[in-house]
């Protein structure tokens, strides 16, 4: 690929940023390009060093912070013509409240699965609490004389102990996962807030 | 590595690569390969939050026909590069702590 192809491909995945960070990150980009052909390397090794378009494309909308992005969008927001804020206006009753409520339902359906987890370590904090009481009772009962219904008691302790490791682990991983769901639906709200632009 | 920690160390990195002189994109690049890789894009981030920092200064100046940018870093910046060493100082004091600690246990 020639270097003009791949910065127009690269500025048509970024067409959603600010202008000027547009700008100033393809010049960036061509720059390097430049110096590596004066390096010695030839264009297309040049520009194939960058890695593909797509990869950078994501890189950089990884590294740009949602309310960058989302704060340019509501300023280009501003830019609407009258009757298109008419028409918003006119709307309003109908699309306003569809929007609450999209917005609404995703963020309990998230909200909802920290519930979850919430509960989940709360299970483990309880069976924990369970084994060391049933373990301590066990003890003192099987000292006081009572040694089947102490023995039980440890028992039972026991399973709780190995219950609660078992549950501590399952909690820790779902935990991380809902981090990690987290982290893409972030970048999956920046991508979805680039690609309107494109096609507007 | 945490990523905090890593970007602190890059930073740093790149300070270095500009010290002695003023220096351009793909040169810093090429003479930080030794040490570490570093994407383009990456670079770029880092150079950007330097700047704002006021670590180093940026000038376009024209190069065989075309633009191109260079960095040259500030005062602000070379103090940067003394606090590391005296961070890490301490950090590879603990360092050989933690692996003496290793030996005899």
């Amino acid at each position: 690929m020639k270097k003009e192809e791949y910065l127009s491909a690269l500025e048509k995945r970024l067409s959603g940023l600010p202008e000027k960070e547009k700008k100033e990150r393809l010049r960036f980009f061509g720059e390097m390009i430049d110096d590596r052909i004066e390096d010695g390397c030839s264009e297309e090794d040049a520009v194939q060093e960058l890695g593909s378009v797509e990869e950078l494309a994501e890189q950089i909308i990884g590294e740009i912070s949602l309310p960058a992005i989302a704060g340019h969008r509501m300023r280009e927001k501003r830019a609407l013509s009258g009757w298109e804020i008419a028409l918003l206006i006119v709307g309003a009753p109908l699309w306003l409240p569809l929007l609450v409520a999209a917005v609404a339902v995703a963020l309990s359906l998230y909200v909802v699965l920290w519930a979850l987890l919430l509960s989940l370590w709360a299970v483990v904090l309880s069976i924990t609490i369970l084994f060391v009481a049933a373990v301590g009772s066990g003890i003192a009962l099987a000292v006081r004389g009572d040694v089947p219904a102490g023995l039980a008691l440890l028992g039972a302790g026991l399973f709780c102990a190995g219950l609660s490791i078992l549950l501590f682990l399952a909690s820790l991983g779902a935990t991380k996962g809902v981090l990690k769901l987290t982290k893409k639906m972030i970048f999956g709200i920046k991508k979805s807030l680039l690609k309107k632009e494109e096609r507007a | 590595m945490d990523a905090q920690l890593k970007r602190g160390l890059l930073d740093v990195c790149v300070l270095v690569a500009i010290k002695s002189e003023e220096s351009y994109g793909y040169k810093i690049i090429k003479d930080l390969k030794p040490c570490v890789v570093l994407s383009e894009s990456t670079l770029y981030t880092i150079l950007k939050r330097l700047e704002g920092a006021r670590m180093l200064t940026v000038r376009t100046a024209e190069h065989g026909g075309r633009l191109r940018k260079y960095y040259r870093i500030t005062d602000a910046g070379r103090r940067r590069i003394e606090e590391f060493k005296e961070e890490w100082r301490q950090v590879m004091t603990i360092y050989q702590f933690v692996c003496k600690e290793d030996e005899e246990g």
